[in-house]
């Protein structure tokens, strides 16, 4: 594969990108702050002793609207990016998002129960009641892609391409059961149900916040050390058993940091389509297919395409929104072709 | 005399000023994020304080030249702060809660509101609606004229009844006549065909996709139709166009076929109810003399 940019230049250029889609994702919303007055309610959350005066609406909406939604973009990004490495990595397939697996599937169907099922139950308890649809996401996730790795298991090695069948399988089973509760759900759930699936940065807050920044940190830091045997697999499964990786291991690890990953992500933002499997595609376009390279450039273009995404999402109908999901995909798919096709050129 | 003229001047910008301070209290700039809502706020003369509303607020049509804060159950809060409203009114759907909780500690005041279909719902409404816009009056007249005519309509069906029984009824909701379907029990389109006197025949709960079929054998007395897309005749004869099965149904072959508001089945009851109750009262009774009027 043609390499268009050497990793040097790729991380500086995508370094760049990244601070530039934090600046305007702290900087612009449909409140209109004038500029002085974001750098100094930013400095004054950061501690330094400025006078606060006039600075409340602008403290409040760059400290509670749009800094936890900006660090949630961040994570939700990079961490999907991240998945999408590991599960192309996995497949040893370039279609292979981490959708493959079940657990988007799984997530689905379980924030599907969460929000049909939380209406017929009624009275939650009131503390619990705004984690019962992350949680459920979360057990979804995890639980089916847990069952589509056992499935793949035989022996004490795990076949790929049968993992490959069973995630296909379980996802038709538990989007047929998402069918099902969509059928059972009456009118808002189904209105909720709906605007999930599309995904949204909208009202993230800092409670939702640590638990996935936690999981992102913990993927981000673990993978990258598995680079090389990444790269190894790349040659095929008994090629990279010769050059000494534990591949057993290594399969569990990918699975299980997919499958944490992506739960997490779904958990806080719900479906967000596109990040996983393209965001690989793009940095492996510019930058060859070495693991030590695309895993953290794919963390960075993650992060960095999904900020520009929900700057699009949240400016473009103000002061109405747009599911992000939308965006993520419109903007997107014609950068990606466009890279297609001038790879091809 | 002097003197008590300069009085006079005192005690009128006294009282002045304190009616101008009474009103500084008042929610100025509104948002509202719910159709039957924003109809209210409309009726009691506070619609020049609102400066944003949310998709469902479709009437009265100059509601639409203001700026849009999206669907109520997923409104943004910047999006509604950069408005710089001084409350946020909607109903128990309005969401998702985190956004509700960041609009708050903004300092804007958010005022939830039951969208229940029921008088005792409308009178609280109303009851809170007016005291917001400081027209308390108007908003007990306002409901006790809604109570009033209910009430008669009520009265009226009551008395057509003796002569010809309740009839049965199934409601499709559709989107230019495809795919209908079916009002079940405990909908706010179940609710309103009571109202108007008629049976539901579907026993079902909530909407659910209609199958010919069943409709054929449920043999209802009359369809109201009710299409997002299209409005009155049109309606119908998409519905008949798209679903020909239906022409064999009674209520085709003997034209007992109504449309209906669709805006009315969501977001609570608003101004416009009692006239579409009367409208589906007279197509139900033909011969009784039902209307709002005592």
């Amino acid at each position: 594969m043609r390499r268009l940019l050497a990793p040097r230049t790729l991380f500086i250029g995508l370094g760049l990108a990244c601070l530039l889609a934090v600046w305007l994702s702290l900087a612009l919303g449909p409140v209109n702050l004038p500029l002085a007055d974001t750098w100094r309610a930013g400095l004054r959350l950061l501690g330094v002793p400025l006078s606060g005066e006039g600075l409340g609406q602008a403290e409040l909406i760059l400290g509670q609207i749009r800094l936890p939604r900006t660090l949630l973009g961040l994570a939700v990004g990079a961490v999907l990016a991240l998945s999408g490495v590991a599960m192309q990595g996995l497949f040893r397939n370039p279609l292979a998002d981490p959708g493959l697996v079940g657990v988007a599937s799984g997530a689905a169907l379980g924030a599907a129960v969460a929000i049909v099922g939380g209406s017929w139950l009624g009275g939650i308890d009131e503390a619990f009641a705004p984690y019962l649809l992350s949680v459920c996401a979360l057990l979804g996730g995890l639980g089916v892609t847990a069952l589509v790795y056992r499935l793949g298991r035989r022996d004490g090695q795990t076949s790929v391409a049968t993992m490959l069948l069973a995630g296909i399988a379980l996802t038709a089973l538990a989007s047929s059961a998402v069918g099902l509760f969509t059928y059972l759900a009456d009118d808002a759930t189904l209105r909720t149900l709906t605007f999930w699936n599309l995904g949204s940065l909208n009202g993230a807050s800092y409670q939702r916040l640590w638990p996935l920044l936690l999981v992102t940190g913990g993927v981000a830091l673990w993978l990258p050390r598995r680079a090389q045997a990444l790269n190894a697999l790349l040659l095929g499964e008994s090629e990279a058993r010769h050059l000494g990786v534990d591949v057993e291991g290594l399969k569990r690890e990918l699975v299980f940091c997919t499958a944490l990953g992506v739960g997490a992500a779904v958990a806080a933002a719900g479906l967000i389509g596109f990040i996983g499997l393209v965001v690989p595609h793009l940095v492996r376009l510019l930058a060859g297919p070495d693991h030590r390279v695309v895993l953290p450039a794919s963390l960075l273009a993650g992060g960095t395409l999904l900020l520009f995404a929900d700057l699009i999402a949240r400016l473009a109908l103000a002061p109405a929104e747009l599911p992000i999901g939308i965006v993520t995909a419109f903007i997107g798919a014609p950068f990606f072709l466009f890279l297609l096709i001038r790879g091809r050129g | 005399m002097m003197r008590k003229s300069l009085t006079l001047v005192s005690l009128c910008a006294g009282l002045a000023f304190s009616s101008l301070a009474l009103a500084q209290e008042l929610p100025q700039r509104w948002v509202s994020a719910g159709g039957a809502l924003s109809e209210w706020i409309s009726a009691l003369g506070g619609e020049a304080h609102l400066v944003g509303v949310d998709t469902t607020s479709q009437h009265p049509q100059t509601l639409k030249a203001l700026p849009s804060i999206g669907y109520q159950r997923q409104l943004s809060a910047e999006g509604i702060l950069s408005l710089r409203p001084d409350v946020l009114v909607g109903t128990d759907e309005m969401g998702p809660p985190p956004v509700l909780a960041q609009v708050r500690s903004a300092g804007v005041r958010v005022e939830l509101f039951s969208s229940e279909p029921g008088l005792a719902a409308v009178d609280d409404n109303l009851k809170r609606l007016g005291s917001l816009l400081g027209a308390e009056q108007q908003a007990a007249r306002l409901a006790g004229d809604y109570r009033q005519q209910i009430d008669a309509l009520t009265a009226s069906i009551k008395s057509a009844q003796v002569k010809q029984a309740a009839p049965g009824v199934l409601l499709l909701v559709g989107h230019a006549g495809g795919k209908p379907l079916l009002a079940g029990q405990g909908t706010s389109g179940d609710w309103l065909l009571k109202q108007a006197g008629a049976r539901n025949l579907a026993d079902h709960q909530g909407y659910k996709p209609l199958s010919l079929e069943a409709l054929t054998a449920l043999d209802p007395d009359v369809l109201v139709v009710s299409d997002r897309a299209l409005g009155g005749e049109a309606a119908v004869q998409a519905l008949l166009k798209e679903n020909p099965g239906l022409a064999g149904s009674r209520a085709v072959r003997e034209q007992h076929v109504i449309t209906l508001d669709p805006t009315l089945l969501v977001g609570g009851l608003g101004p416009r109810l009692p006239a579409a109750l009367e409208r589906l009262a007279q197509a139900f009774y033909p011969a009784g003399q039902v209307s709002l009027a005592r």
